[in-house]
């Protein structure tokens, strides 16, 4: 019983864990088009990485990472290059996330990244536990995929609506460059904050070490979180 | 031991999934269609499909150029079997090809589709055996079309009209 609940949770962080994120990388940069239904793959826009370096940062700060027992001198190297690659897909999964909700060209571009950009850099400064800043993440996340995929693609939906007509009264004469997806995009960016939110609920702060008792990998877990639980801080905003 | 070989599997997979997704990223398919291509590609089992290019080649022995080019696009959908680019190219020329003068945009294509023909090609040589030819080589065919998008006098000379497509 214990065997096969070891063999587990090495399947789930070893196979499992990057699984998720790489899928979440795969699906962030993809989009369908409106007209011709064909797929277009958008690399990660170079903004995104400096986003996912920030949030990577956030991560390690927070102590949803304990970088020095991901990566260590003593652990065996294949448990090193195994981490070092979940943590690779990490960075993409985050990339390509960052890149599923913010809009592809023009102004709007510029605004969501220069929010982004802002909210991490902020938060740099602040104190954050694990689970607030996974919360805030999904927020965050929850807010640009409302904006870019309900709210923008409606006002720029070629059907038109209310919102619409409100936008080009209250825009008139700025162009803002919005480029028509068919709508299973934005089911397929839903699709990969969710794997993305999921990888980062399966990540443990610190990797279970083998042959470890329970009540030492508690110990491990609560030391790594009550390094960085100070006071509480204001929840991420928009 | 166990865990030792879930660490390996794990890196496998990751590098090979990793890999795949790179891949489809480099290659930007347009559909699953295309995906299956270029995995056979990858796989070094792509094959032209032999009915569609005799059916363009018959098409384009009577002069149905456009059609023998839709032919030959279904018959080498990744663009990768250098007789085919070598035919697509050569029905770009004869559609371009005027007594007065030549089109320049229909020849610009038709490089492309020589220039892609050469580079497929094993050592850049490319001949193909076709009696209904008159230039049966790919380097035949590109300077023919490019001398045909270069604007001289002598494109001034009136014996130009009795010139003869090839």
């Amino acid at each position: 019983m214990k065997d096969r609940a070891e063999r587990n949770r090495e399947l789930l962080h070893f196979i499992v864990l990057p699984t998720v994120l790489l899928t979440a990388a795969f699906l962030g940069g993809l989009r369908v088009d409106g007209q011709t239904r064909q797929f277009i793959f958008i690399a990660p826009p170079l903004v995104t990485l400096v986003l996912a370096i920030l949030l990577g940062s956030l991560f390690i700060r927070a102590g949803a990472i304990d970088l020095r027992r991901w990566l260590a001198i003593e652990q065996p190297m294949l448990t090193n290059v195994s981490h070092l690659l979940t943590l690779m897909s990490l960075f993409f999964a985050s990339a390509q996330a960052f890149n599923s909700v913010l809009p592809e060209s023009g102004l709007l571009h510029w605004m969501f990244s220069f929010f982004f950009l802002w909210t991490l850099w902020t938060n740099q400064f602040s104190t954050f536990d694990p689970r607030r800043l996974l919360r805030s993440i999904i927020i965050l996340f929850g807010t640009a995929f409302v904006l870019k995929h309900l709210l923008v693609s409606a006002l720029y939906a070629p059907e038109g609506g209310w919102l619409r007509t409100i936008a080009s009264a209250v825009l008139q004469g700025i162009s803002i460059d919005v480029p028509r997806f068919a709508p299973i995009t934005g089911y397929i960016s839903f699709f990969a904050l969710a794997l993305y939110v999921g990888g980062l609920l399966l990540i443990a702060p610190v990797p279970v070490q083998p042959g470890a008792t329970p009540a030492y990998k508690l110990a491990l877990r609560e030391d790594a979180i009550s390094e960085v639980s100070d006071p509480p801080c204001p929840d991420i905003q928009l | 031991m166990q865990r030792r070989f879930i660490q390996i599997v794990g890196i496998i997979w990751t590098l090979v999934y990793a890999s795949i997704i790179v891949w489809i990223y480099a290659t930007e398919p347009r559909s699953f269609k295309e995906v299956a291509t270029n995995s056979q590609v990858a796989a070094g089992v792509y094959e032209v499909n032999q009915e569609k290019f005799s059916n363009g080649l018959a098409l384009f022995r009577r002069d149905q150029f456009r059609a023998a080019r839709d032919e030959w696009s279904g018959a080498d959908p990744a663009q990768r079997d250098p007789r085919t680019q070598f035919y697509i190219g050569y029905a770009w020329y004869r559609e371009g090809w005027g007594r007065v003068y030549y089109d320049n945009a229909l020849f610009k294509q038709g490089l492309e589709a020589v220039n892609r023909a050469i580079n497929l090609a094993p050592n850049g040589t490319l001949v193909v055996d076709d009696p209904n030819l008159q230039m049966h080589s790919a380097a035949e065919l590109k300077a023919e079309l490019e001398q045909g998008t270069e604007r001289s006098w002598k494109d001034l000379n009136p014996l130009k009209l009795f010139r003869q497509r090839k």
